[in-house]
């Protein structure tokens, strides 16, 4: 699936999306409507937080409606979803109809007071909401997301396959805890060498890496944090072992 | 007539829009919360705070054409309150929703939430009014809300030792010796090949500082 459908990606104007590789399986549909209808460029990689990330600065998490509704699934998505405020200013999530199994009636799921209270929480915590009844409306609401954060300009434009030397550092970037995938990326592309990030105030770090100045307050203050053995939280082998 | 100002609300009220007196919202929202009927509210349906107002659309309002849209556009541009819409989603308005969810969301940048009757959107008003009042008294505070990021001071050891780790040739070992020496990894960014010649071996050293 990842080969078959490149030909958009040879128009080079053409919207970036960012795919967790686990979307391969959990929404395959999306996936290729985004590339074969709409055109857009998807990159498959191993972001870890979010479903998607569509723009430098917003991340799409897509969820089923029956996750919203069950209390069991509430803390692992407030985990995720807090996650995911560290790395993005802004989070959407897209709730699916859950997929009827062959042989099942479609059931009116039965909308209950702990439905609403996730909802309203969700609204309060300023995460944007939308409904999608399957795969197809999924790509097409993502297709507008990306749309609309390319015409206020984050839309992701850096090449999205560093090769060699440079895979290297991105996986370095990449495991600095405040940085999300695209800010990565834009890192890689905008600094010549992990000593130029080092090196950087924070206000270049903000521009370079197109990070809001908090977070660049935070990645300035992490490459600048003085190590102390002491705070480890388990003790280490001794060495020579 | 559009009311752009915001409406005073006291403590665990709801301000109602008069034309909804004796529906079966009212009915439902009455005893749950205190509901005060107001005439002149304009195109709001309930104001839930002096901040947070909601504009209700029904399946008939969806069927019946674009006038729905028209208000809209008319309370986005009139007034700086958060507006929240509800709709009513329903097997004959489903067709709509699409439409509707792009207008709301993606072009005026509003809260969207789909109920299928007037009593879920009543019961979404409830939930809305005490996550409201959650949030202007403090009682609790941001941990009442599941999605709120909290912020927790963690040491940034571990995290620095495993950065330090992708740099090609070092390991768990290498990297606690390199961070003691150096302290942090802006220091080991500005090493000279002498000093870390000294830290870990020649190859490694040459390693990390073409990296």
């Amino acid at each position: 699936l990842a080969r078959v459908c490149r030909v958009p990606a040879e128009q080079s104007p053409a919207l970036c999306v960012l795919a967790d590789s686990r979307e391969i399986c959990s929404g395959p549909a999306v996936i290729s409507c985004l590339r074969a209808v709409h055109g857009l460029r998807v990159q498959v990689c191993s972001l870890g937080t979010s479903d998607y990330v569509v723009s430098s600065r917003l991340a799409v998490d897509r969820l089923f409606q029956s996750e919203l509704l069950s209390p069991g699934s509430r803390s692992k998505l407030s985990q995720r979803l807090q996650r995911l405020q560290g790395l993005f200013e802004r989070i959407c999530v897209i709730v699916e109809t859950d997929r009827v199994r062959p042989g099942e009636t479609a059931r009116i799921p039965q909308r209950t007071q702990y439905y609403a209270g996730v909802l309203s929480a969700l609204v309060q915590a300023g995460i944007r909401i939308l409904f999608s009844s399957c795969q197809e409306e999924t790509a097409a609401l993502l297709k507008d997301l990306a749309l609309g954060e390319h015409r206020k300009d984050a839309a992701i434009q850096v090449p999205t396959e560093p090769e060699g030397h440079r895979r290297d550092i991105l996986s370095f970037y990449l495991s600095i805890p405040t940085l999300s995938y695209g800010a990565a990326l834009n890192l890689c592309h905008s600094f010549g060498s992990v000593a130029a990030v080092a090196n950087s105030s924070v206000p270049a770090l903000a521009a370079g890496a197109r990070l809001s100045r908090a977070q660049a307050e935070e990645l300035h203050r992490f490459l600048h944090h003085d190590f102390d053995l002491q705070l480890l939280p388990q003790p280490l082998p001794a060495k020579g072992k | 007539p559009v009311t752009a100002g915001s409406v005073v609300v006291p403590y665990g009220h709801v301000i109602g829009n008069e034309k909804w007196r004796g529906s079966e919202v009212a009915q439902r929202l009455q005893g749950k919360v205190r509901l005060i009927f107001e005439d002149g509210l304009g195109l709001v349906d309930f104001h839930l705070s002096n901040r947070t107002c909601i504009l209700l659309i029904s399946e008939a309002d969806l069927v019946a054409g674009d006038e729905f849209k028209r208000r809209l556009v008319r309370f986005r541009n009139a007034s700086s309150l958060t507006g929240i819409v509800i709709v009513e989603k329903t097997q004959i308005s489903d067709q709509y929703y699409l439409g509707v969810q792009k207008l709301v969301v993606l072009e005026l940048g509003m809260v969207l939430l789909p109920v299928a009757n007037q009593g879920e959107a009543s019961q979404l008003i409830i939930q809305l009014v005490s996550s409201c009042i959650i949030l202007k008294y403090g009682i609790k505070d941001r941990c009442a809300n599941p999605f709120l990021r909290q912020q927790r001071a963690q040491p940034a050891e571990p995290a620095v030792l495993r950065t330090v780790q992708q740099i090609p040739g070092v390991g768990k070992t290498k990297a606690l010796l390199l961070l003691q020496q150096f302290g942090s990894i802006h220091q080991l960014c500005n090493a000279s090949i002498n000093e870390l010649e000294q830290a870990v071996g020649q190859t490694v050293a040459q390693q990390i500082y073409t990296f």
